[in-house]
């Protein structure tokens, strides 16, 4: 330990508060994923809805569950939970609709 | 007036069910059969069409009974029956009397004959197809295989996300045990999240994600304070863990340092691994404009070949590569991915859609320490201690750096690559920071001119022009004054 010789190296007058990095000077440090797979997760459920494709409306549970798992603490948990509803009602609904089981594309 | 309207309504139906009951033989009539001829011989027509109209005959009433799921006809009586059915309700609910009265005829009159032309239709047509029952009349769970698949799948990714965040969790718990005595040792608040009122250590790390800690260190000599973040991998996220499997990567500690301006003197320098320093020249602001050679093998100073050297100039990396450095160095070579010591550190390259920014980046006085712990991946919180030797490395070069000076030379050396770069970047942007003070001296016209106009006092207006007039005729004056004094010294 080179710097605990005698003096005390801690300074209690030139403490400096926390101040979280701004993101705006660094948007390419910040990991798009969440945002990606949020915006990804809608578009399939949307898509499973309207057309009624059952595959699409699963992908979308997949991709709202992978947006929250790398999602931030400071992001919004009403945008996740509201994205992921809307994955459960597509999947819900396409059973609803067409209670059939899904046919395997190959 | 009522029964009229009723017998209109009435007759309006029977048209409108005549069409309908004529669609379900509308073969008929593509075969050319008169209108005229349907209507005088009904029976004429079904005899012609022998198969369809068995078919129709026989199913009309069969549909009605047995499910639709055990059809054991062929093809043709199938399609019929499938249209005969839909049509057939239709038709059902237009034209009920229409339907009897056929079934009544077929009944008394063709019903032999059609049991004759049925079986010569089965001899000549294809052989019997059954179908399968549809799955979800099945009433098994085998047919929603792909469900469950989807739904284990899930599962699979939900208890990945549990363990991976635990195992984060537990990863950072150890190295801050590991790190706790030293950081108290050396820094006066230990751990802010920066929303409490008094700057008291909260003595934990800051969760920022389920893959990244944070921790903030203040309060010592020779430097304003050192940010530490712990870029674990991302354990909790399944897509993550199977990309790594193909792609082996460690978790990171990254240590900044920002420094006071008294406390460094003007260098830019990095020394790391020679992949890591290939990557920075590229990416950093201050290291592509201040060290523009490739980077120097770090042999030369007794380092492992491996490593690489970015310097501003040769007495920088002298000064900084003292012996205890060098064997801090080649002791943990295989952790540490760079080492970047900059006074005019403002982090990565902006990529600007609009053409250059119109001011220099804001810089800061930093120390920037990258390392990778242990492991690749499979780290245990044991590899945590490994690190700690790499922390002490830290708060000795905060040290060092706080003595080292350049001599005159290299100061002046220093000072004139500060002011290059400053002037090709003053010049790149030369237009454009023009014009932005021409649009400035417009709107400040515009504005006194619009003040002018608004004074509601004819009088003041009158002495708020004046004034301007005068303040334009003093600035055209003042410029010719220099325009002679520029001739005068030219000549």
């Amino acid at each position: 330990m080179s710097t605990n010789s005698m003096t005390d190296p801690r300074r209690q007058n030139k403490i400096l508060r926390y101040k979280p990095p701004s993101t705006e000077t660094n948007p390419t440090l910040e990991d798009p994923t969440p945002d990606y797979m949020n915006l990804l997760g809608m578009i399939f459920s949307m898509c499973g809805l309207m057309l009624k494709l059952k595959w699409c409306a699963w992908i979308a549970v997949y991709c709202s569950f992978i947006s929250f798992a790398n999602s931030r603490s400071s992001e919004d948990t009403k945008q996740m939970m509201s994205s992921f509803m809307l994955s459960i009602s597509a999947v819900v609904m396409s059973y609803l609709q067409n209670p059939q089981p899904m046919s395997p594309p190959w | 007036m009522r029964s009229a309207f009723f017998l209109l309504v009435t007759t309006l139906l029977l048209l409108l069910a005549l069409p309908a009951s004529r669609g379900r033989y509308n073969d008929d009539f593509e075969d050319g059969e008169d209108l005229a001829d349907f209507d005088d011989n009904d029976f004429a027509e079904f005899e012609d069409m022998n198969d369809d109209l068995t078919a129709e005959a026989e199913t009309a009433p069969p549909p009605r009974v047995s499910s639709p799921s055990s059809q054991t006809e062929d093809d043709d009586d199938e399609d019929e029956a499938t249209v005969e059915l839909e049509d057939g309700q239709d038709g059902f609910e237009d034209s009920d009397t229409q339907d009897q009265d056929m079934y009544s005829k077929y009944d008394q009159e063709e019903f032999e004959g059609i049991g004759d032309m049925e079986k010569t239709g089965h001899s000549m047509k294809d052989p019997l197809i059954i179908h399968t029952v549809p799955a979800h009349l099945q009433n098994s769970w085998e047919s929603y295989y792909m469900e469950i698949l989807m739904v284990t799948g899930l599962l699979c990714y939900i208890m990945n996300y549990i363990i991976g965040k635990n195992k984060n969790s537990r990863l950072a718990q150890a190295w801050f045990n590991s790190h706790r005595e030293l950081l108290e040792s050396n820094f006066a608040l230990v751990g802010d999240d920066g929303t409490s009122k008094e700057p008291v250590s909260t003595g934990k790390l800051n969760q920022e994600n389920e893959h990244i800690y944070n921790l903030w260190c203040s309060g010592r000599v020779c430097c304003e304070g050192m940010l530490i973040q712990l870029k674990f991998l991302k354990r909790q996220d399944l897509l993550n863990t199977v990309t790594r499997m193909m792609r082996p990567a460690s978790d990171q500690v990254q240590v900044k340092v920002t420094l006071n301006d008294e406390d460094m003197d003007t260098f830019v320098f990095a020394v790391g691994s020679k992949r890591a320093m290939a990557r920075l020249q590229k990416e950093m602001q201050d290291l592509s404009e201040f060290c523009s050679d490739k980077p120097k093998s770090g042999a030369k100073y007794g380092l492992p070949d491996s490593m690489a050297i970015l310097s501003e100039m040769g007495e920088v990396t002298d000064g900084v590569m003292d012996n205890k450095m060098v064997h801090y160095i080649t002791n943990h070579a295989d952790k540490i991915e760079s080492i970047h010591f900059s006074d005019q550190f403002s982090g990565p390259k902006i990529m600007q859609e609009e053409g250059q920014p119109l001011k220099l980046p804001e810089t800061k006085k930093t120390l920037l320490f990258t390392f990778n712990v242990p492991g690749f991946g499979s780290t245990s919180p044991k590899d945590m201690d490994s690190l700690l030797p790499l922390m002490n490395m830290v708060i000795y070069s905060i040290d060092k750096v706080k003595k080292l000076r350049l001599n005159r030379e290299g100061k002046q050396k220093a000072d004139r690559n500060r002011a290059r770069v400053e002037e090709n970047f003053l010049k790149q942007t030369h237009a454009q920071r023009q014009e932005a003070a021409q649009t400035r001296r417009e709107e400040k016209k515009r504005a006194e001119k619009e003040r002018i106009m608004n004074e509601e006092d004819p009088e003041r207006q009158r002495r708020l022009e004046e004034a301007a007039q005068r303040r334009e005729q003093k600035k055209i004056e003042k410029k010719q004054m220099k325009m002679k004094q520029i001739k005068v010294k030219a000549m």
